[in-house]
């Protein structure tokens, strides 16, 4: 049904941070139209996954492929002009800086941006276009996660990596986020890292699961969910 | 012979150094170990020390002993009150060590400033009375007792230093808060208390380097700019908050300095400290004793 | 371009007016009107080390010694035969060349680190200054400077008054072109948030070193005019006291504001000569300005007035403001 265009091709990655070993050899790709999920507990080295693909890190061993170039070890601004980007773990929009000033920030290299018009729909989309002259730092949380979905947005990113979206929402703002990220997956490509597995469950296309720094397996939600060690080693205990 | 003369005071004057280098910079890699202050002023603090030390043994012509003691007792009131007013308002502040760093370049520019209106008018050159009367023949080469009890004094200063810090509950403390400040929270030290007793102690070291300074040669004003680059450089070579480092490397730049000095103009000695502090800052900067 | 002159046009036309008057006011004593020239000269440092500290967030204890860098290669040029007016670009240029290659390693650095390694740039120019006499004269300095030619006769007086205001007014028109363009905002999203820009596309290295190159300009074009303004130079010109100055005039006024640091130079850079003979007195005063920045007034006496600029003046990048309690 997919066209199997690679977004990204991840193969073989090795990152180790002094005697830590936070990935290893793991290998993952991406087609277009597709949504994937990574789940893992806690310090399985999905953080660092996303870090490797967005150019935060450069890996010891492995290759990163976008558009099927080689993009190994670029510098996060060349990913971001690839339109792969990512949002972070804790909220990170810039503060002190306007709501307008925040989105005018990420156009302002962004070569295949938004215009006016559209960034205006978007706005309006994402409920914030009455917030924009609030420095961001006092909007609420939810607000900020959503204009650090905006501000990848207005870039036209093919590809947003979205570590942990709906940490720290409340259950009625998680509802509601969950349907700002159904509707975001027709628009660009997804990657979701989470924990909350019904936001897996009904996002993601492919789950890959990560445990110590390894991938353990790749497979629909409903196969990973039926498997007898990502109930014991993530699920069981994640649940506990 | 006069190369045995050579070799034995260049020793000699490498040791004086190093001790009195390694004292200030354990002082000052204590105070940002612990509070994160990169204290710029502490050659004004240094020579804040050996002028008060000039004023109580010439001026009131106290005995140089209990000039001595007189100074280095005063750098804890002095401490404990600059920590008040000053210090302890950025203890929360996030990237604090900036706002240190310019906040003590200020006191480096009030206290140069107080310097040159007072002192400078009074003389260009410092010297103090001798502690103690007659000479010792190291070998060939002959030193003044003052010169060599202060040296003494340095060595006795820094084990003692070593002892506190590594035996006393105080001082195991300290490095406590140096590794991981949260985690020594919740072992139940009281951070902020601990950050007051640092900052007193690391400014009591240093004012004790400038009076052995001050003992052991004469100076003059322009010392505290080249003690404070110094102290800098051996912090940050050493590895911030490391007082192994600032020793082991302090002794280094007192060799360094002696043999420099002894065939080349000081310029140069001070050209290839800021040189190696380049060129860890660039490569390393977590400093070689880094934990 | 046009937008940001529309914006800030009426500040620009108020600031061009006060520096011509300044002068001509002035005119009729000389030591006021030279006191006044000297302030006008600092607005040019202090438009750089604005866009430098309000707008990128970097700290450069280095700056003096770019402008000294530049005075002496001035100096020289013009010893060495060259008209004035061919020695300044030439001298600019170079020092701001100098100034980014000692500075590029140093732009890799972060906050404080990269303040210390400024700061042992500066010492070390301060320290070449004294120690390449026969380039420099060490520590006695360059004395009776010519004035430049100007129509024939040498430039003194009201004239090179009038030329400094010039350069003031374009300093500042300047800068007010390079913060309202894209450039600006780039510079400000790299001192909010180093990491978030370079994510959101910013080649953050790149924009550090053209800010500092920029910066390193208007630094080296003040210094190369300072040498035959005061028609004297010494390495005690341009150390790092003189860095920490114009840093003072900049947080003083209000970081990331246009008219702070000019604000602040106005009423910084004339007092040590108003002190006259307690001229060592101004180092106290100073220290004690520093301290009231840190402590009372992270965002300068303009910081709390809310342009927009204004609104990003406290940052944690170089964290010179107290956590806000809200
Ligand atoms: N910059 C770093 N330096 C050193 N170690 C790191 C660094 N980043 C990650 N690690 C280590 O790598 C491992 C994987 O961390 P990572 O943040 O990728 O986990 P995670 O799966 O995202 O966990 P979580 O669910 O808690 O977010 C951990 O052991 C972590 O301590
Ligand atoms: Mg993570």
């Amino acid at each position: 049904m997919t066209g199997r265009v690679p977004l990204f091709e991840a193969e073989g990655i090795v990152m180790r941070f002094g005697g830590v070993v936070a990935l290893r050899k793991v290998s993952v790709t991406q087609f277009e139209g597709e949504t994937l999920g990574m789940i893992g507990p806690n310090g399985s080295g999905k953080t660092t996954f996303v870090n490797v693909v967005t150019g935060h890190l450069a890996p010891q061993e492995g290759r990163v492929r976008v558009a099927g170039a080689e993009v190994t070890g670029f510098r996060p601004h060349r990913m971001a002009a690839a339109g792969i980007t990512r949002t972070y773990q804790a909220v990170r929009v810039f503060r002190e800086l306007t709501v307008a000033d925040n989105i005018a920030t990420a156009t302002v290299d962004a070569p295949n941006r938004m215009d006016a018009d559209e960034i205006a729909a978007t706005l309006d989309w994402l409920q914030l276009g009455h917030r924009l002259a609030v420095p961001a730092g006092s909007l609420t949380l939810f607000e900020q996660r959503r204009l650090e979905i905006l501000m990848r947005l207005v870039q036209r990113a093919r590809l947003i990596m979205l570590d942990e979206p709906v940490g720290g929402l409340s259950a009625t703002e998680v509802r509601a986020m969950l349907q700002v990220l159904g509707d975001l997956r027709r628009r660009t490509g997804l990657f979701v890292i989470e924990h909350a597995m019904k936001v897996i469950r009904e996002l993601a296309d492919s789950v890959v699961v990560m445990l110590a720094g390894e991938k353990l397996m790749q497979g629909t939600p409903a196969e990973i969910l039926a498997d007898k060690r990502v109930v014991d080693q993530y699920l069981g205990r994640a649940h506990a | 012979m006069p190369t045995e003369l050579v070799l034995i005071s260049t020793l000699f004057t490498g040791l004086m150094l190093g001790v009195i280098f390694s004292l200030v910079a354990a002082g000052v890699t204590i105070i940002y170990g612990s509070i994160w202050m990169p204290n710029a002023a502490n050659g004004q603090f240094f020579l804040l020390a050996a002028l008060a030390l000039w004023s109580a043994a010439v001026s009131w012509g106290l005995h140089p002993v209990v000039a001595a003691l007189l100074v280095i007792g005063a750098s804890v009131p002095a401490s404990l009150l600059l920590e008040q007013m000053l210090i302890r308002r950025f203890y929360d502040v996030p990237n604090r060590n900036v706002s240190y760093f310019v906040l003590s370049l200020g006191i480096t520019q009030i206290l140069a400033g107080l310097f040159s209106v007072t002192y400078g008018v009074w003389s260009d050159q410092f010297q103090i009375p001798p502690l103690m009367a007659g000479i010792t023949f190291l070998g060939p080469f002959p030193v003044s007792n003052s010169r060599l009890a202060a040296l003494v004094t340095g060595v006795a200063l820094l084990a003692a230093l070593f002892a506190l810090l590594r035996y006393h509950k105080y001082g195991r403390a300290i490095r406590a808060v140096f590794q991981n400040r949260d985690a020594a929270s919740l072992r139940g030290v009281n951070v902020r208390a601990i950050y007051r007793l640092s900052f007193v102690l690391g400014n009591l070291v240093v004012a004790a380097g400038g009076v052995l300074y001050a003992f052991a040669y004469s100076f003059d004003l322009s010392v505290s700019w080249s003690m404070s680059i110094t102290a800098f450089a051996i912090m940050i070579i050493g590895g911030p908050g490391s007082v192994v480092g600032a020793v082991a490397v302090g002794m280094v730049f007192g060799f360094t300095q002696a043999i420099v000095s002894a065939f080349a103009s000081p310029t140069v000695a001070t050209f290839s400290y800021l040189g190696a502090m380049l060129l860890i800052l660039l490569m390393k900067p977590s400093g070689l004793f880094a934990r | 371009m046009t937008d940001a002159l529309r914006k800030h046009g009426r500040g620009l036309l108020v600031f061009a007016v006060a520096a011509y008057a300044l002068p001509l006011l002035l005119a009729g004593n000389r030591y006021f009107a030279f006191i006044g020239g000297i302030a006008l000269l600092h607005v040019v440092w202090t438009a750089g080390m604005s866009l430098l500290y309000g707008y990128a967030g970097l700290m450069p204890l280095m700056f003096a010694g770019i402008a000294g860098i530049s005075a002496y290669a001035a100096v020289g040029l013009m010893a060495a035969g060259f008209a004035f007016w061919t020695a300044l670009p030439v001298a600019a240029l170079f020092a701001a060349l100098v100034g980014v290659g000692l500075g590029l390693p140093a732009l890799r650095l972060k906050g404080f680190y990269f303040t210390l390694c400024s700061l042992v740039i500066q010492t070390v120019i301060t320290l070449a200054f004294v120690y390449f006499v026969n380039l420099t004269n060490g520590d006695t300095g360059i004395s009776q400077i010519a004035p430049p030619a100007w129509f024939g006769g040498p430039l003194q007086g009201v004239g090179f008054d009038l030329v400094l205001a010039t350069l003031a007014v374009g300093a500042m028109v300047a800068l007010v072109l390079i913060v309202e363009a894209p450039f600006g905002r780039r510079l400000v999203a790299v001192r909010e948030d180093d990491e978030l820009a370079e994510m959101l596309g910013i080649d953050v290295v790149r924009q550090k070193l053209a800010a500092f190159f920029v910066g390193s300009l208007f630094a080296a074009v003040g210094g190369a005019f300072y040498a035959p303004y005061v028609g004297f130079v010494s390495p005690r010109s341009f150390d790092v006291l003189l860095s920490l100055n114009i840093w003072l005039m900049v947080a003083f006024g209000g970081r990331g504001t246009i008219w702070g640091a000019v604000v602040g130079t106005v009423l910084l850079a004339p007092l040590p000569f108003l002190l006259q003979d307690y001229y060592k007195v101004k180092d106290v005063i100073y220290g004690l300005l520093i301290i009231g920045v840190i402590v009372l007034l992270p965002g300068g006496i303009l910081g709390g007035l809310g342009s927009r600029a204004a609104a990003g003046t406290g940052t944690q990048s170089p964290g010179l403001r107290r956590k806000e309690a809200a």
